[in-house]
């Protein structure tokens, strides 16, 4: 876009508003139509989305977040949108695309107030009062839930699961999602979930089926199996080391220098033993397992090293990232060593049995039966190609993450478009209460929110006109979780269908749509800097 | 016979008119241009950068716009000048300066056009500037001496700087947060004790102020998580490896063994530094640069909690607010001042952590979390807290106060009018524009806000004509109402900035009969 070159010699203060409009209308058609690409994806009959991003990758995904990302627009209203779809994403976890529809539902009104007339700031201002209200009245619907009440978490982490490609096994994934968020909810803080302690590992073969919730730790690598190293140890104790067992190497640079045969030979068996006092030291604490922090300074470990190490039998798992170490001391219960004279008992950690198994055409090497397991947990998740696995693994997230919502904000309430009917039905009425241009405002914000049942049925393959009527006639008659059950292809109590979703997840969804409604709405001008 | 060639190639002159009307349009364009965010309701613009990225900024923020912006036109830079001066000095009004010298000049301009010796128009501009601020100055109100009014005179003033930027929904909340801030700094006007943290999620509600400081960094593992009474050591200095920094050091020895030796001596000479840290009796340690595994092993043998890779502005803070200096010797214990705070504690927001320092030594220090839907928002919010910080520190060391929604103008206008009246000659011309473009601030916020700007700012000059009257445009109900009453209040040296600045400006721009563009240095790059 050029820069807005100065206005010739126009000297009265009369302002070009012809232009203005036009931004905003740009704006605002750019936004609809990033909100129209992923419309299609909503709900549990949604659509995927085959994304082919510039380096030849191919994406297969439902979750709005990604797709949105991947979407690579340059149009800065566009670019509010995705922005938007993350936010939700680091609020709620799920919900990304129901935000981004709203949005777009709700520009799509907007168009229409502009054109009457109305001041952008008074639509702006309206529907952020229509947004509070919405919040309350989604807050009066919503049911208490119990952590102890695992059925209701289930069914919640469900609902959010059958709209994604691995929805015939949400049965299995929904529990686990359950059990692994409950596992790291520290009692001290019930409060707060760092979804940081769920580790999920991906390994490519089996299917989605064999996922598993692994009490202790995985990793996605090989035993070292140089010179037949052990595989599988039990009673095994844990060192996390983070110096290395190579040949010495200074800071400072160096060079040996050999001025004769004998002397090489002398080197060579320098190296031998230096390594081998080291290996002795370990295996004097009693350790029979070494996780070995990566190094980019020098080789962590050498196939001498390794060598020994094998002949100590000591297991030995290299190339840990050190970004993963506090992880693994958390969940080991040890502290990482950084020097080979630290190397006390007191440091390792226990557990039952490490052993490497293999898996499709990989390795993994599972340590289980850990003494004084810290907070954490881990997710193998398995899928028979690379596609599903990606799926698997963003589902998934999203199931903790609706998990982690009913952890913070202890409510649920009904899926299945019933809350946003109710809502645009309240609201409505609340609307006729308004004055003047709000009232206005408010009612277009409710018709807005029926966008959301629509879309639904319409994604299902049902008249959307029909079940809209429906629903809003069921709701008139003070039915308020009446929603589509898309299964059955008709209006049911939602509530009794066991779709639900945490409060967090639609309270979030409106303000957070609103919010960036309103700021596109504010926009005028697009000025082009360095 | 002219000069032929006075200069080169590519350098063009323009006099005389063409010169001074070049320099009008350009000023004017560049006031137009960022008019439109005049005001509570005054709109956002998207700066979009040409650069990798294209990244995406929105903002009301006047002098974020005009920074930004690339411009050719040297009169429409000076705008900008004063844009950012007024930033820099007041903090707000950055909008308004630049809107009332674009005015000056369109007023000045009809004047050229009449036949009136700029000179004369800047003589006329002078005298009614002078007279302006003398009639603001009888109208201010002090409530220093009363503690209880002068905090409700603080919170109206930010209300009201809030009240054009992204936070008017919770301006309440935010006004509260930045004058308790403020007030915490006792008069000075230093904003570097104020940190401001900007974290993505939650809504900007649950932006909180915090006591004390907090620093966005992780704790080393297995090091104490909370630690009461802390002396805190804040550093810069090496902690991966003590190098030999002399170019082309190297060691050369016979055998593997000493090359051992080398190494330990190498992990021991970390280690008495360590222990010569420790040696400070401290709890704490912060370092700014990289902390490596094997001193943050030690450090955690010994309890020590240690905070690696703060950044440097993090660690300048910190040092500033805990009261201690930054070493990056570890020789003379007693030579070295230690930062102390009652707690040190890891906390989490949103979804990270976050290290917390409480009961800091210097009592002034405090930490505004902001929270926000996305990073435009919270960006935004920074600079609108930003500049309601800004206008509040200055208000608290001059604390006259003067009431806000174009009624400054219009009592400035009165009397200018008055004075153009008693005025002989042709200044009184120059007098009466200068009082319209005063008038062209109260049109702009009305147009704004979309209300008929000339009938209320006929009422407005009507109300005006009593003696004392406070009325100024209530833009939320669209009619004339009583400011003191609505509780919009502004600074008296941000108007007095604004009034002067724009003068200035004018003055300087209507002065020019001549610009000479230089010839553009060749780049290699260029096609």
């Amino acid at each position: 876009m050029a820069v807005p070159a100065p206005r010739s010699g126009k000297t009265e203060s009369y302002v070009d508003n012809k232009r203005k409009d036009d931004i905003r209308m740009a704006n605002i058609k750019a936004a609809r139509a990033v909100a129209d690409a992923v419309r299609t994806s909503l709900g549990p009959k949604g659509m995927d989305k085959m994304i082919s991003t510039a380096s030849g990758e191919v994406i297969i995904t439902n979750d709005g977040a990604t797709i949105l990302n991947k979407m690579d627009v340059i149009q800065p209203a566009a670019k509010m949108l995705v922005e938007l779809s993350k936010s939700q994403d680091v609020v709620a976890g799920d919900g990304t695309t129901t935000v981004v529809v709203i949005a777009g539902a709700l520009l799509k009104q907007c168009q229409t107030l502009l054109r009457s007339g109305i001041h952008p700031t008074v639509v702006s201002d309206s529907i952020y009062k229509a947004s509070l209200k919405a919040v309350e009245v989604l807050t009066a619907m919503a049911v208490p839930v119990e952590l102890s009440d695992r059925e209701s978490l289930v069914k919640s982490a469900s609902t959010s699961l059958n709209s994604k490609v691995v929805s015939q096994y949400s049965s299995l994934l929904a529990p686990l999602a359950v059990d692994s968020v409950l596992s790291v909810v520290d009692p001290a803080k019930p409060d707060l979930v760092d979804l940081r302690d769920v580790k999920i590992v991906k390994k490519l073969g089996g299917t989605v089926d064999d996922t598993e919730l692994v009490k202790g730790l995985v990793f996605d690598k090989k035993v070292s199996h140089a010179a037949g190293g052990p595989t599988r140890v039990e009673n095994a104790k844990i060192a996390v080391i983070q110096f290395q067992i190579s040949p010495p190497k200074t800071d400072i640079e160096q060079s040996i220098v050999v001025s004769d045969y004998t002397q090489m030979d002398r080197i060579l068996k320098e190296e031998r033993n230096y390594i081998l006092s080291m290996i002795k030291k370990i295996k004097s604490t009693g350790c029979n397992v070494l996780l070995i922090q990566k190094s980019i300074l020098r080789d962590a470990v050498t196939d001498l090293s390794l060598h020994y190490l094998a002949k100590a039998k000591i297991l030995v798992i290299k190339d840990v990232e050190r970004d993963d170490i506090e992880f693994i001391t958390k969940t080991l219960n040890c502290l990482p060593i950084a020097n080979i004279e630290h190397f006390r008992a007191e440091k390792l950690g226990y557990a039952d049995m490490v052993e490497e198994a293999s898996l499709g055409d990989g390795k993994i090497v599972k340590i289980t039966g850990i003494k004084d397991m810290g907070r954490t947990t881990t997710v193998l998740v398995r899928g028979s190609n690379q596609l599903v696995l990606d799926e698997a693994e963003r589902s998934l997230h999203d199931a903790l993450c609706v998990v982690r919502c009913l952890v913070n904000k202890k409510f649920l309430i009904a899926g299945g478009g019933a809350p946003e009917i109710e809502l645009s039905r309240q609201l409505g009425a609340w609307s006729k209460v308004l004055h003047g241009m709000e009232g206005y405002c408010v009612k277009s914000f409710a018709e807005a929110l029926e966008v959301v049942p629509y879309t639904l049925a319409e994604n299902a393959g049902l008249n959307p006109i029909t079940i809209v009527t429906e629903l809003r006639n069921r709701h008139a008659q003070g039915e308020i979780n009446a929603g589509i059950n898309v299964r059955k292809g008709q209006i049911t109590n939602i509530l009794e269908e066991n779709v639900v979703q945490p409060l967090l997840v639609s309270t979030s969804a409106i303000t957070l749509a609103t919010e960036c409604v309103r700021m596109i709405l504010k926009i005028d001008d697009i000025v082009t800097v360095r | 016979m002219a000069v032929e060639k006075l200069f080169k190639d590519e350098a063009t002159e323009e006099k005389g008119e063409r010169a001074r009307m070049a320099s009008f349009v350009g000023a004017m364009a560049i006031a137009d241009l960022v008019k439109t965010t005049l005001g509570p309701k005054g709109m956002d613009k998207i700066l979009q950068s040409t650069g990798r990225g294209h990244s995406v900024t929105v903002t009301n923020d006047g002098a974020t716009i005009l920074k930004s912006l690339h411009i050719d036109n040297p009169a429409a830079k000076v705008l900008i000048e004063i844009s950012k001066v007024q930033d820099d000095e007041v903090g707000d009004g950055t909008t308004s300066v630049v809107v009332l010298a674009g005015e000056l000049l369109r007023e000045a301009e009809k004047l050229v056009g009449s036949k009136i010796h700029p000179m004369t128009i800047i003589a006329g501009y002078r005298m009614a500037s002078d007279c302006a601020r003398r009639a603001l100055l009888d109208r201010v109100k002090d409530n220093k001496d009363d503690a209880e009014k002068f905090r409700l005179d603080l919170m109206r003033i930010a209300m009201t700087t809030l009240s054009s930027k992204i936070l008017s929904q919770d301006k309440e909340h935010f006004a509260k947060l930045a004058v308790d801030a403020v007030m915490r700094l006792k008069g000075s006007t230093n904003l570097e004790s104020i940190q401001i943290i900007k974290k993505a999620g939650g809504s900007l509600k649950d932006s909180f102020l915090d006591e004390g400081f907090i620093l966005d960094k992780k704790i080393g593992l297995g090091q104490p998580k909370r630690i009461e009474n802390a002396n805190i050591l804040v550093a810069n200095t090496a902690m991966d490896t003590d190098k030999v920094k002399i170019y082309g050091a190297r060691v050369r020895v016979d055998s593997m063994a000493k090359v051992a030796q080398i190494e330990g001596a190498e992990k021991e000479k970390m280690r008495e530094k360590v222990q010569k840290i420790i040696g400070h009796g401290i709890n704490c340690f912060v370092n700014r640069q990289l902390i490596y595994n094997f001193p943050e092993e030690l450090f955690a043998d010994a309890g020590i909690l240690a905070i690696e890779h703060a950044d440097f502005d993090g660690i300048e803070r910190l040092g500033l607010v805990t009261g201690g200096e930054i070493a990056s010797t570890f020789d003379n214990p007693e030579s070295v001042k230690l930062g102390h705070c009652k707690l040190i504690e890891e906390i989490m927001i949103g979804e990270d952590k976050l290290i917390h320092f409480s009961g800091v030594e210097m009592g002034e220090a405090c930490t505004i979390v902001l929270r926000g839907a996305s990073f435009h928002v919270l960006d935004e919010a920074e600079r609108s807290l930003h500049d309601a910080l800004c206008v509040l520190s200055q208000t608290v060391n001059d604390s006259r106060v003067l009431l806000g929604g174009g009624w400054p103008e219009m009592v400035m206008a009165k009397a200018v009018d008055e004075l153009a009246r008693k005025t002989p000659g042709k200044k009184s011309h120059a007098i009466e524009a200068f009082s319209r473009a005063l008038i062209a601030i109260p049109t702009t916020i009305a147009d704004n806000a979309g209300l008929d700007s000339a009938e209320l700012v006929a009422q407005l000059r009507a109300e005006h004509h009593k003696e004392d009257s406070n009325a100024g445009i209530d833009v939320i109900t669209g009619a004339v109402g009583d400011m003191s009453e609505l509780g919009i209040s502004e600074a008296f040296k941000v108007k007095q900035a604004v009034l002067l600045s724009a003068t200035e400006a004018a003055e300087m721009i209507l002065r020019v009969d001549e610009i000479i563009t230089c010839a553009p240095r060749r780049r290699e790059d260029r096609m």
